[in-house]
């Protein structure tokens, strides 16, 4: 990643960021587009795994740091997710809008899952629910946001979108 | 990822400062962000409901309900910090609604405010929670039903002491609270009202914590009944709170919030009260109103061609002038 490119993904990211803390709690929805993990994710796929998974760990510190209950849980799963991102990039390179939205979906529903067990706080049926219901809900609208913040930021990522 | 394990792994007295850092320095701008956005958020709300009821009559029928409501709770908020007088500090909810926050809150007011851990949050209507941990501007609070939550209650009358903690149920249940090690002897009813007894140092006696719904029986229980109750606040509704602050506590806050049986037996009084009255003007109001059947007839002139009077009349005949009157047509 040449000094340009940098420059420009860093810009995609600190937009997707403060739209997390911007647009997200404005919208109001039960489950909510994740602009954080989006953000994690696309800068995940032009780095190297170990820099992904330290930068996944710091936002997920900035997301724990709200959260006393489950401290370093998203720091975990958001490591997690940032290392296999990258380290899966050679799948997803390809500027395909469907596999885009999988790429999305199969990171936040990841994200959701390992956050809620290692959060261990849920067990059971409502595991169960929160995992395959609740995180799916929100995976597919983080892929929907994803979709629409990779169309929206373009111009600045240079990506095209087939 | 190691890091990210040890984090998790970290006990509390390590991970509070490490999180208190973080969100005093790097994340406090994104805070500072998200809480304008929630602000917005409500603006946006209360800006369309105007903006609905003005549109059409029959929306406003609808929605006026919702807007006295909000009213109605923000007055109950004035009021209560009215009674409060001094002592507290006003704050704003802010919502998490990432997993694992159902129990955690983020409260606008923080140690420059006056806020310290440990301070008991309370809603019009009674306990919210309790503060964990304080930064400059915010501080973060856990609900009572949270795992590590804990009260020391009572029933309304004295009867009945206790602990109150979270049920930690699940769906519906899950911001259900539990009366525990209540003595066998001492039973309640459903709809008795739990307020904290004031021991313990933490929150001051008299403040609403919630209703008994009825007892939760658990076979390991031998001489202590355990009983489940329906917070006075539920968590996920609160949008304003009061914390109340440390040199609060030795006053107490009885007489905040006015007892249910308060409430009723005021409500009796009154009505004995009204009763009392009825039953003495009664009579007064009877013979006045006898009285008056033939002032007005007196008064007014009767045409003694029109005046009839049938013999299954229920009108006393004394009442009626012999010169007006005249009887019915057979």
């Amino acid at each position: 990643m040449n000094w340009s490119t940098g420059v420009r993904t860093a810009l995609a990211f600190f937009i997707l960021v403060v739209l997390h803390y911007t647009l997200r709690p404005v919208l109001g929805w039960r489950a909510e587009p994740d602009f954080l993990l989006i953000a994690l994710l696309l800068v995940a796929i032009r780095i190297r795994p170990g820099s992904a998974a330290v930068l996944g760990l710091v936002l997920g510190l900035f997301a724990d740091s709200v959260n006393l209950q489950a401290f370093g849980s998203a720091a975990l799963a958001m490591s997690v997710v940032a290392f296999s991102a990258s380290w899966l990039k050679a799948v997803f390179f390809a500027d395909n809008m469907a596999l885009n939205a999988f790429f999305f979906f199969a990171g936040k529903w990841l994200f959701n899952a390992m956050y809620l067990l290692a959060e261990r706080r849920l067990g059971g049926g409502e595991l169960v629910m929160q995992i395959l219901v609740w995180s799916s809900l929100s995976a597919a609208i983080t892929a929907i946001a994803g979709l629409a913040s990779l169309l929206i930021l373009r111009p600045i990522l240079r990506t095209s979108l087939t | 990822m190691a890091l990210s394990v040890l984090a998790r792994a970290l006990p509390e007295r390590m991970r509070d400062p490490l999180a208190a850092s973080l969100r005093q320095s790097l994340v406090a701008p994104l805070v500072a962000l998200q809480h304008d956005a929630e602000l917005t958020r409500r603006a946006w709300l209360a800006r369309d409901e105007v903006t609905l009821a003005r549109d059409s009559a029959t929306l406003r029928a609808m929605l006026t309900p919702v807007l006295q409501r909000e009213n109605g709770e923000l007055r109950q908020l004035l009021g209560m910090a009215q009674r409060l007088r001094w002592g507290f500090v006003p704050a704003e909810v802010l919502h998490g609604r990432n997993a694992g926050e159902d129990y955690t809150v983020m409260l606008s007011a923080g140690s420059r405010a006056g806020v310290q851990p440990f301070s008991p949050v309370v809603g019009n209507e009674g306990l919210v929670g309790m503060v964990k941990t304080v930064d400059p501007t915010m501080s973060i609070a856990i609900f009572s039903s949270h795992p590590d939550f804990r009260v020391s209650a009572m029933a309304a009358d004295g009867s009945a002491f206790g602990i109150v903690a979270a049920h930690l149920g699940t769906g519906a249940d899950r911001y259900l609270l539990e009366l525990r090690g209540v003595p066998v002897r001492s039973s309640l009813k459903a709809g008795t009202v739990v307020w904290s007894s004031g021991f313990g140092g933490v929150y001051p006696r008299g403040i609403p914590i919630g209703t008994v719904i009825g007892e939760d029986r658990k076979p390991a229980e031998g001489w202590a009944r355990t009983y489940l109750l329906r917070p006075a606040v539920v968590p996920a509704s609160v949008d304003a709170v009061m914390i109340l602050r440390r040199d609060q506590r030795p006053e107490g806050v009885e007489g905040v919030w006015v007892a249910p049986q308060s409430v009723d037996s005021a409500a009796k009084r009154i009505a004995g009260a009204v009763d009392s009255a009825s039953r003495t003007s009664a009579p007064v109001l009877t013979t006045a109103r006898r009285d008056s059947v033939p002032r007005r007839r007196k008064a007014a002139p009767v045409r003694p061609d029109t005046a009839v009077i049938r013999p299954d009349s229920a009108l006393r005949r004394d009442s009626i002038r012999a010169d007006t009157a005249q009887p019915a047509p057979p």
